[in-house]
């Protein structure tokens, strides 16, 4: 997922390497107690570590491959995230200037991409998947392992939303593509995160952070719904629903053409026009999105002020 | 004659300018690869060696870049190439254990140059412990056609890291005896001759990159 020198717009490469000088300076000032006697030498060995696992790449369908990310292992491992934003972020600075391995122009969309969207939503997403799951401890490489290949599938969907932006391919080319083929290396990702912080429970339990508390409040649902309109959706059956299935056999589908006025919708049949199966994530995550924020405003108005329930 | 800090910057010079420079601006590439060859042959890399990491680089690299057909992808590996050729030969005649030391004077936060300085230490380690497991392996009988399926699961890559981690909480205890607290404990700035030679670089490079989207 290493950008290369060219691929990103002057602009794109300015606004993003803005938003990641702002993201490493909040970090700096965050993982400040990574580098005490205790905590050096694990940032500095997981640097090291991920910097050699994003050597090796794995065979992915089709011809091409994937390698580790490591922003959730590293998250996991180092107990913050801030850390781990500088652990990512130093990789691929060696990794630009000493090895030509994403261009330097394109290193603050890299660090945004890989250091900080990989990094976040996989520590974001593995809390309350691990309280999901129970909060115990040996559920971690499980929960870790989801949120790590996830992270994978939305670090990919940023860094092509800057190659669109950049002009270097069309959204509707470079999105689904990009989706599609991280899908595959998310998998990947999940199964080395998930089976590394496995033996890491048995042997080192040390490093890993102990156990969570069972989570019952509002982020179970948001984090279950989220995961199955964005992921379980694009496993959908593609055949017509009942209804649907009657009407063509029975030849009354042709009803629905005569309608007067034609509204048009923007994600109609849960579709992006030239997205493909990913425009059905999107229009779930949209969809899931929008009926929260209808359904959480007219709570509020019913609800009224505390004065007027009295 | 020339201190680590002065070929640090020398070098970072080299490759930022040139990463900076508009595509297919040929000419100004032309004058950076000028420029790196002077400074390669000035460090004194060992040929083979330089070779040997230039073309393992530049063959990782072509598979990235060859599929944007050749005029971008001509362009990409030249520059890439000239990036390479400073960096290495810097890399390639630097004294054992001394990168700490040319970190120390980059204008960089201090967290970020320990993580680099360790980082890099650690790697050697990593790289060791491979080399370790893999005799042991063999030592066991665990050889034959289908051995790097070892490495790739899970269990080995956490059995390296924990391995790792003994070897690295070591040395780092050793560096903390020996007195580093963050920074390493030697002086390492640029002398006036040195800053004058850093200005003029600077000035060089920044003309050839502005150049490029100018003209």
């Amino acid at each position: 997922m290493h950008i290369p020198d060219g691929f990103v717009s002057p602009s794109v490469a300015a606004v993003t390497g803005v938003a990641t000088v702002a993201a490493l300076a909040i970090a700096v000032k965050r993982a400040n107690n990574a580098f005490g006697v205790r905590s050096a030498p694990i940032l500095g060995l997981t640097t090291a570590f991920v910097f050699a696992a994003q050597m090796v790449n794995f065979p992915v369908a089709g011809g091409t491959s994937g390698h580790l990310l490591g922003g959730t292992l590293a998250a996991v491992i180092l107990g913050s995230p801030w850390a781990a934003t500088l652990c990512i972020a130093t990789v691929l600075i060696i990794q630009a200037v000493l090895f030509a391995d994403g261009g330097i122009t394109a290193l603050g969309a890299n660090i945004l991409n890989m250091g900080v969207v990989g990094v976040w939503v996989g520590w974001s997403l593995t809390q309350p998947l691990l309280r999901l799951l129970g909060g115990k401890r040996g559920r971690l490489p499980l929960a870790a392992g989801v949120a790590a290949g996830i992270s994978v599938v939305v670090a990919a969907i940023v860094a092509a939303i800057e190659l669109a932006l950049s002009g270097t391919a069309p959204i509707n080319i470079v999105l689904p593509s990009m989706t599609g083929i991280h899908i595959l290396i998310g998998v990947g990702e999940g199964l080395i995160t998930g089976g590394v912080l496995a033996y890491l429970a048995t042997a080192r339990p040390d490093l890993l952070p102990g156990e969570q508390r069972e989570f019952r409040g509002w982020l179970v649902p948001v984090v279950s719904i989220l995961l199955i309109a964005g992921v379980l959706s694009l496993f959908a059956s593609a055949f017509p629903d009942g209804l649907d299935w009657v009407s063509e056999q029975t030849g009354f589908d042709k009803l629905g053409e005569n309608v007067r006025v034609a509204v048009p919708t923007p994600f109609a049949d849960y579709q992006v026009e030239g997205l493909d199966k990913i425009g059905t994530s999107i229009a779930g995550i949209v969809g899931s999105i929008v009926c929260f924020g209808i359904a959480f405003g007219l709570a509020s108005i019913m609800k009224g002020a505390p004065a007027e329930r009295s | 004659m020339w201190s680590l800090t002065l070929r640090l910057y020398i070098s970072l010079i080299i490759v930022i300018g040139s990463a900076l420079l508009k595509q297919n601006a040929w000419s100004m590439l032309s004058v950076y690869g000028v420029l790196a060859l002077v400074w390669a042959s000035i460090l004194r890399a060992r040929l083979p060696k330089l070779a040997a990491l230039l073309g393992t680089e530049l063959l990782f690299l072509s598979f990235l870049a060859l599929p944007l057909g050749w005029q971008r992808a001509s362009f990409l590996l030249v520059r890439s190439l000239i990036c390479l050729l400073a960096m290495n030969s810097f890399l390639l005649t630097l004294p054992p254990h001394s990168f700490g030391i040319a970190l120390k004077s980059l204008p960089l936060p201090s967290v970020f140059k320990q993580s680099l300085l360790l980082a890099g230490q650690y790697m050697e380690i990593l790289l060791s412990e491979v080399e370790r497991m893999q005799r042991g392996a063999q030592l066991r009988g665990l050889s034959g056609n289908a051995g790097w399926l070892r490495y790739a699961s899970a269990s080995m890559i956490g059995a390296l890291y924990v391995r790792s981690l003994d070897r690295a909480e070591r040395v780092y205890a050793a560096m903390i005896a020996r007195g580093y607290t963050g920074e390493m404990p030697v002086t390492c700035e640029l002398r006036p001759k040195e800053t004058y030679i850093v200005i003029l670089m600077s000035i060089i490079a920044s003309s050839l990159t502005i150049a490029s989207w100018l003209l």
